[in-house]
Order: structure tokens, then sequence, then C-alpha cells
């Protein structure tokens, strides 16, 4: 986790450094390439202020480069509002439906 | 649209939990034909409650309110027929009918109070799309995405050709938010290939042609209305 010394775990909107295990062919990503990425869903509930829990039902990164531009062009899927207080309004705006 | 996931919603502690099923229909009356998306119409407010194509509860015993307008109910039963266009009338008129507005945000804004809001965002949008085109940035365009997105209002976009031009355009968009409007953004700091300005209800992107080609946002957000800027490239009418 970037920016917090040796933590155990990650949350919603905690950049990571990963490494890929997989790869779909014909992308610009390879196998065991080191990339960072922001987590964007997981299955652990995330609590907000007003009580609202939300939990989703896998766990999700997108890959970021070293300044922070999302590498990809478009976002799958639901993202939390978290994000967007955390800077991350870019992934925002490219995401279908923010909840 | 068969998805298979599973999106759990808990709010105040009663949990609801929509699966998306196959469910082969049967032989009940009204679930004659299969239908595809079914539009919340008593709870618009509620922005969770806009993904309809991700949580539905229906009781199956044949009375078609849905469970989830009404909050502290268990809404276990949930299953979804193969979709199909032609029952979003039949449910509509269903709806109609039989639906009934079971609880209503208060916070909700009077029509007139939100288009003030908006003209306000407008003003200031059309201001920023003025001082970028002060420091000569290319093709600026600002869209309204209110009726697409709900967290913002409209998006600004920006074309710079080069680093040191988008640290002007960011630094004179800030500084003109802070002294006339007093918001500050909260984005990047640091000068990057794609900078962002958040300010609220208007989001300022600023990008490189490279960036801008293959982020490709104008084609994301085709749907938003395109708002006409005063442009100053025309030449001036000499009357």
């Amino acid at each position: 986790v970037i920016g917090a010394s040796n933590r155990r775990y990650a949350h919603i909107g905690d950049v990571i450094v990963a490494v890929i295990k997989e790869a779909v062919p014909n992308t610009p990503l390879e196998r065991s390439e080191v990339i960072r990425a922001v987590i964007v869903r997981t299955r652990k509930e995330l609590k907000r202020d007003n009580g609202m829990i939300i939990r989703y039902d896998d766990n999700v990164a997108v890959i970021i480069d070293q300044e922070g531009n999302p590498k990809g062009t478009r976002i799958f899927g639901t993202i939390a509002r978290e994000l967007r207080q955390l800077n991350f309004t870019k992934i925002v705006s490219l995401a279908p439906e923010v909840l | 649209m068969a998805v298979c996931s599973t999106t759990t919603l808990s709010i105040g502690g009663s949990v609801f939990s929509g699966q998306l099923r196959h469910w082969e229909p049967n032989e009940s009356k009204l679930f004659q034909k299969p239908r595809s998306r079914f539009r919340w119409l008593c709870l618009n407010d509620l922005h969770l409650l806009r993904f309809r194509t991700k949580t539905l509860n229906f009781n199956p015993r044949g009375s078609l309110l849905p469970s989830l307008y009404a909050y502290g109910k268990e809404a276990d039963d949930a299953f979804l027929s193969k979709v199909n266009e032609d029952t979003d009338e039949m449910f509509d008129d269903l709806m109609k009918k039989h639906g009934e507005v079971v609880f209503r945000k208060n916070e909700r804004k009077s029509p007139s109070a939100e288009l003030d809001d908006d003209t306000e965002s407008l003003s200031f949008a059309v201001e920023m799309a003025k001082v970028a085109s002060d420091v000569k940035a290319a093709d600026i365009r600002v869209l309204f995405v209110k009726p697409l997105v709900y967290w913002t209002r409209f998006f600004i976009i920006a074309t710079a050709f080069s680093r040191p031009q988008i640290d002007a355009i960011g630094s004179r968009i800030r500084d003109l938010a802070e002294k006339k409007y007093g918001k500050v953004p909260s984005g990047d700091a640091k000068p990057n290939s794609w900078t962002l300005l958040d300010f609220g209800d208007v989001v300022v992107h600023i990008f490189l042609p490279q960036q801008r080609a293959f982020y490709n946002l104008e084609e994301f957000y085709g749907n938003a209305t395109l708002i006409e800027l005063p442009s100053e490239t025309q030449p001036p009418f000499h009357t």
C-alpha cells in the first residue's frame, strides 16, 4: 500500500503496488510486470458516515501510472463515490455508474 | 440481460439483497411476457435505486409493489424473468394503477431552486471556459452532464499543447475561482498529462492532445448536451 508503511490490508481508494499474474493477450500489459493500481471494489464492506454499507461481489482495481492517470480508457462496473474525495475523479468520470 | 452479480446494499441495518437469476415464466397472467428494465417511478430521488438493472425485487405472489419500496422489510424473494422489450409499457400501466409512494426524501429541492443552482454553475463553467480560451487552449467544450451523472453538473474539456500551458490554465482557473466564487478545487497539484480540477458541480479536464484522443471523454459522454460558448475566435460584428 502506497503511503502507509507496511499496512496489512488495503481498502477502497488505496493505491497498491501489484504484479500481474495473468494477462489477456493483445493488451499492452504483460505478465510479471509491476504496476500500481487503485482499489475500486472490494468484497469487504465499505462504511459510510450516514450508515450506508456497500459490499460488492468482487475485488477490482484500476491500473494507474506513476502520475495517477488510469492506464485504460474505460472502466466497467460501479464505482463508489468515495473515490472522488480521494482525488480519483478521473476514474469516477470514466465510470458508467457511481454509487 | 443475465448478469450474475449481486450487489448488496444495507441501509440503516436492514439488508436488501437483489439477485438476478434465470427464471422460467410461470403461468401467472401478470407475467406472461418477459420484461426488460423496470423504471423506478416512485423513488427516483434516491440515487441508489437508479440501478434498476442490478437490483430488482418482486413479490412473487403477483402484487407488483416492489418490496424494495418498503423500508425495513426483508426482501428475500427476488427473481427476474427473461428480458424482453415488450413489457415495459405493461408494467408502467400497472405501476400507475397500483404503485404508491411509500417513502420520499424530504431534501429534494424544488425545481426552481435547482434551476437557479444550474444557472449559477453554468455561469461559473462559462467563465472557466473563457479563461481557458484566453490562455489559448484548443477545442474547449462545456458539457451539461446533469441528466447522466448525479455527482456533478458540468464538464469542461480543454486541450493544451504543453505541460507549462496546462499548468498556466490550471493556475488561472484556480485563481479566478477562488477570487470570484470562493471555490477551492480538489484535484492534481502537479501538471499531469490529464489534469483534473474538481469544483463540486463543475469538473474541468485538461488534456494533452494524445490523451484526449486516448481517453475520448466526449464519446463517453456523447449523450450530454453541448453548451454553446461565446467564441472569441469569431470575427466581431461591426454594425
